[in-house]
């Protein structure tokens, strides 16, 4: 999958197990995960300070919605995946979104955030 | 029966008694003259305004056609029996006594009247002698009154000698009683009529009061629309007072994303004269928007032209609000549960990590399976699923496989108990035929089918595979078989078989459908 071989990618989940699942699967894609944060405080400071070039975000952390770091990610023009068990994904800002159903394989995983980069990439281009 | 054994000839063979002076009397020496009492009855009668005025003319003309001081009228009530209904110079207990007693039954075709000359020579009881002689009667005549040729009541002339009723008296009898019969009748159907109408006007007044004070919101409008009635709850709604109905536009409390679509709907309604049925939201008397459910039905003449629309609200902004309640709920214990399945998936990766990817793959498809399954039943809100759509998101029929599996049968719904067993054996067969079966080379196809055993009340469900590589029967048996012969089986309450033909593989599912408690339904 080209488009994650050496990508930077920030994860933000609050279940441990599935942190450490989403951290193999994109290692074995050939991407260097980028926290994984388990709450918003800690996901803020990440996508503010780090290189990052891709994000899988939890929409529910710890109950607090993902809102904040979607829209400091959005700001820096970041490709976001949300992965979600139920429900629509909406932020106030209006930006498109991905979104992959939990539970999801990497494969799933893999074109989510590819068709996210991509998107992205294709918003860049015609701004 | 006073009379019944008395006929007529018996009556008249009585020999009339010897006159004295203070019963003597021919009938035509105290009778005024017929002609004159018939006109005046006649005319009395047509302009008789009821039962009683009837019965006052009749009385009237038989004491002076008849030349009699006492006479009554006696009709047979509801129970056939015959009564007192209006009478002159009788005492109480001569009524009281003789009351029910008649020489007919309710309904005897056209009598003869009877005549009878003296009461002391008939067979009579001495009662019956006693209680008419202890009143000064001696002489009686019978007149049946008759409608439509059956007897309906009689009236009696009393005289206090014996007397022989000559023919003018005997005819002018009859005659009288054949016009106060047609009164009668005149007057009973005018009875019934008014009742009638009392009970309409009554029972109009009562759904009146019904409408006027029922829970629920009622109006109505003409056929252009214009509003005719609001009833007091929709009169509460807006604050409007009968006397401004003229003037009251409920339009003007309509909320402005709304109107258009709620105008659209009345005015088809007011054009294609049809019932229509609309939601939209409302400003209230107190400033608040309410959400209303509107169905309104034409309204027809007798002559069958359009009047308008009669229409009920139903304030359903607290059921919207508990609807959308449920929903928030039921999407935040199906992102849990997803959450859940998500977090065994994970430790199923810790588990088999470098150990066993195959069965690593195949756990997490069947966990991806139930999580599809789930998304079904929280859409249908953990109700009954429709067997196709399972079907159709299961084998993700809308993506490549659409050509290569053929699926179909009657609509059937089922339990989330028996979708999320069906879900899980039709992932396991699905998997294996990618990976060994029909859909492994380029050709094979899948039929999946389902029909209704009628008689059995069976649901009969089919997976055959065709044109697959050669089948070779496992040597041992897998998950997948184990999961399909054994607890599907259990879970349906069915039969599951299996069968590695040389053509493809067969699975047959049975399961118990239609009855109510049960995993499955037809619909």
């Amino acid at each position: 999958m080209p488009w994650l071989k050496g990508k930077r990618i920030l994860v933000v989940e609050d279940e441990a197990l599935i942190a450490v699942m989403v951290e193999d699967m994109l290692s074995e894609l050939g991407s260097t995960v980028v926290g994984p944060a388990a709450t918003i405080e800690q996901a803020l400071a990440l996508a503010r300070s780090e290189d990052i070039d891709g994000a899988v975000l939890d929409v529910n952390v710890r109950g607090e919605r993902i809102d904040p770091v979607a829209e400091a990610l959005a700001g820096r023009g970041v490709p976001m995946l949300f992965a979600t068990g139920y429900g629509e994904v909406r932020l106030a800002s209006g930006v498109p979104v991905t979104v992959i159903d939990k539970p999801y394989t990497q494969e799933k995983l893999a074109r989510g955030l590819a068709s996210a980069m991509s998107a992205a990439q294709l918003r860049r281009n015609t701004a | 029966m006073l009379v019944a054994r008395t006929t007529q000839n018996e009556a008249e063979k009585v020999p009339p008694r010897k006159r004295d002076s203070a019963t003597s009397s021919s009938a035509s020496d105290d009778t005024a003259a017929p002609l004159e009492t018939l006109y005046r009855l006649t005319d009395r009668l047509y302009r008789a305004n009821g039962m009683e005025a009837v019965l006052a003319a009749a009385l009237d003309s038989i004491s002076e056609g008849l030349g009699c001081d006492k006479c009554s009228i006696l009709l047979f009530d509801a129970d056939g029996v015959m009564r007192f209904v209006a009478w002159r110079g009788l005492s109480e207990h001569y009524r009281k006594t003789l009351d029910g007693h008649t020489p007919w039954t309710p309904g005897t075709h056209d009598p003869p009247p009877i005549f009878v000359s003296d009461i002391l020579a008939t067979q009579e009881s001495e009662l019956v002698k006693q209680t008419v002689v202890a009143e000064d009667i001696r002489s009686l005549a019978f007149i049946p009154l008759t409608s439509q040729g059956r007897v309906i009541g009689k009236f009696m002339a009393y005289h206090r000698d014996v007397r022989s009723f000559d023919e003018p008296c005997r005819a002018l009898a009859v005659t009288i009683a054949r016009q106060l019969g047609f009164s009668l009748e005149r007057a009973t159907a005018e009875r019934a009529r008014l009742a009638a109408l009392g009970e309409l006007q009554e029972s109009e007044q009562r759904f009146r009061l019904m409408a006027e004070h029922a829970p629920v919101m009622i109006w109505m409008c003409d056929a252009e629309g214009r509003c005719l009635h609001l009833n007091q709850m929709l009169r509460r709604f807006w604050n409007v007072e009968d006397a401004d109905l003229s003037r009251f536009d409920w339009r003007t409390s309509m909320h402005p994303e709304d109107i258009e679509q709620v105008m659209a709907a009345m005015g088809g309604a007011l054009q294609r004269r049809e019932t229509v049925r609309v939601t939209g939201r409302y400003r209230n008397a107190e400033g608040a928007f309410r959400t209303l459910e509107t169905v309104a039905h034409p309204r027809f003449g007798a002559d069958g032209h359009f009047l308008g629309l009669t229409g009920v609200n139903t304030d359903i902004t607290e059921r919207e609000r508990a609807d959308a309640q449920r929903e928030l709920l039921l999407a935040e214990l199906n992102h849990r549960v997803k959450n859940t399945l998500a977090v065994v998936q994970g430790l199923a990766h810790q588990t088999f990590r470098k150990t066993d990817e195959r069965a690593r793959r195949a756990f997490e498809g069947r966990l991806l399976a139930l999580a599809t399954a789930h998304d079904l039943l929280t859409r249908s809100h953990w109700e009954t699923t429709s067997l196709a759509q399972l079907v159709h998101d299961t084998l993700q029929l809308a993506g490549a496989n659409r050509a290569r599996i053929t699926a179909g049968g009657p609509p059937v719904r089922l339990t989330p108990h028996a979708a999320l067993a069906i879900a899980l054996a039709l992932h396991e067969l699905f998997t294996n035929t990618l990976k060994y079966g029909a859909l492994s080379n380029d050709e094979g196809k899948v039929e999946l089918m389902w029909r209704y055993l009628e008689g059995h009340g069976k649901l009969h469900i089919e997976w055959r595979e065709r044109g697959g590589p050669p089948v070779v029967r496992p040597r041992r048996r897998g998950f997948g078989s184990l999961m399909l012969e054994r607890t599907l089986a259990r879970d349906l309450d069915g039969r599951v078989e299996l069968a590695f033909e040389p053509a493809g593989v067969v699975c047959s599912i049975e399961m118990p459908i239609s009855d109510p408690g049960g995993h499955a339904c037809l619909g």
